[in-house]
């Protein structure tokens, strides 16, 4: 595996993580691997590391030891120009969307087609346009600001965002949460088209057991910033560790596997 | 500080548009408050001079005063301080609830430097502007202590201007304009850096803001000081 074929190997590379925040460590010696092309969903109880996980990944906080490799190269040696290259291979979709407020939803899918390529306003607004539509979002959506949508569009605007520039892998950070039922199911439907037209690599951090269930191909569980298992649907559920017992066979989990 | 040396090396770019906009609001929209301000506190500092001048019979002095004063000192003083408490709490805000809202993090991850793209911009309009507020305050005082001068010391506006053209010397100008630049990068910069130190919660954020104002008040007062103690020391 070398950063000249990128096509084989897993998509990232967890190998050892470490995160401290201050003096807590909250990643302690983690590793899994993304698998190119499949969702993973990363589960754990509140405080579990899921979430920082994520945020290691995405370069917002520092890692304090062990590899992350995306795409065959290895993210700590790399320079800062490298990174943002690499950045360019992800999208990232946060908890609340975080589309920029003070600009449209057409505005705020152009903006890193703005940033970092040198195209012509008319077909950035084409390209803003296709990715609206990609998400299942209106176009009459394109000129309304952030404020002025609802919470599952916002989500949607802000998926449409993280597509920009055609991303290998996508982050989402509990991307159902906060939806209704319907809107939830859907969203999940979207993920999986998206996978499968566009060859997505996926890592959501989810609570959704309708998600893990509808979308998600493998599951990783984090305990106290460790890996505690990683499988499909099923083989979490014939685990007889407690905490995956008492999240799968809960009083809410009844549907799942059924 | 990074993104700073990044864009003066032409690294990177300055947001030429985000500085136009942060420009208007910054300073364009302060100038209405700043000259007020200036008019009232020029025109209430006159009034007390003329009546401790009054005493002696020198009231024609007064205009000495003022100039000297509202172009050395309170100009600049007041045009800080009305911009740290009404763009510094802005900043402050606008940054800090990006943060909360995570557009902050959005930014980083699409590869943009949220330094470069939020800071940079706001620190130099405002190191721009402050120089032109600074004036206008000056200006709109001195009105303010020729109106009260008329009115209240019977110095009409012909002797009033004819006094001012031997009291005022460009030095006085200089003097205040030079600090501007540097007040107005101080308060950008405490406010931004406030900005970013808020994290998660809205009580957070009203406390940074509140931090914000007070400290970019306080710098920009002892700033004053530190330029007052130099300007002596070289004799200007």
């Amino acid at each position: 595996m070398n950063a000249l074929s990128p096509q084989t190997g897993p998509a990232i590379s967890v190998d050892g993580l470490v995160v401290k925040i201050g003096t807590r460590t909250i990643i302690n010696g983690l590793s899994f691997d993304l698998q190119r092309q499949e969702i993973l969903g990363l589960i754990g109880p509140s405080g579990s590391g899921k979430s920082v996980t994520m945020r290691a990944l995405v370069g917002l906080i520092p890692h304090d030891g062990g590899a992350v490799t995306v795409m065959g190269r290895d993210y700590a040696q790399l320079n800062r120009r490298q990174r943002v290259e690499t950045q360019r291979n992800w999208g990232v979709l946060f908890q609340q969307g975080a589309l920029f407020s003070s600009l449209t939803v057409k505005e705020n899918i152009e903006f890193q087609m703005r940033e970092h390529l040198h195209l012509s306003s008319k077909l950035r607004s084409d390209i803003a346009m296709i990715k609206l539509d990609l998400v299942g979002l209106p176009a009459a959506a394109a000129n309304s600001y952030p404020a002025e949508l609802s919470g599952g569009m916002i989500k949607r605007a802000a998926l449409a965002r993280a597509l920009a520039l055609d991303p290998q892998i996508l982050f989402l950070d509990e991307p159902t949460a906060g939806l209704d039922p319907i809107g939830a199911g859907k969203f999940d439907e979207l993920i999986v088209t998206l996978r499968d037209t566009l060859g997505l690599t996926v890592l959501m951090v989810t609570h959704d057991l309708d998600s893990l269930a509808m979308a998600c191909d493998r599951i990783v569980a984090l305990a106290n910033g460790k890996l505690l298992k990683a499988g499909t649907l099923s083989e979490m559920l014939e685990s007889d560790q407690p905490w995956l017992q008492e999240y799968f066979h809960g009083p809410r989990a009844r549907n799942i596997g059924s | 500080m990074v993104a700073l040396g990044r864009t003066a090396t032409f690294q990177a770019p300055l947001r030429f548009a985000s500085f136009v906009h942060q420009f208007e609001q910054i300073v364009l929209r302060a100038i209405p408050i700043v000259a007020l301000i200036s008019l009232v506190v020029g025109a209430i500092i006159t009034q007390q001079t003329i009546l401790q001048l009054r005493q002696f019979g020198v009231t024609i002095f007064v205009v000495d005063l003022a100039a000297i004063l509202m172009f050395r000192e309170i100009g600049v003083l007041l045009a800080a301080i009305m911009v740290a408490g009404r763009s510094g709490s802005a900043i402050t805000a606008e940054i800090g609830a990006m943060r909360i809202r995570e557009e902050f993090d959005a930014l980083q991850v699409m590869g943009v430097d949220p330094h470069q793209a939020l800071m940079l911009p706001r620190v130099a309009a405002l190191v721009v502007g402050m120089p032109l507020l600074a004036f206008v305050g000056s200006m709109s005082g001195l009105a303010g202590a020729a109106v009260v001068a008329k009115f209240y010391g019977d110095i009409p506006f012909d002797i009033f201007t004819d006094r001012l053209r031997g009291a005022m010397t460009v030095t006085s100008v200089v003097v205040g304009l030079i600090k501007a630049p540097f007040m107005g990068f101080l308060v950008g910069l405490l406010a931004s850096i406030e900005g970013m130190k808020v994290a998660g919660s809205s009580e957070s954020l009203g406390q940074r803001t509140t931090s914000s104002v007070v400290k970019s008040i306080f710098v920009v007062i002892v700033a004053d000081g530190l330029f007052a103690i130099f300007f002596a020391a070289i004799g200007l």
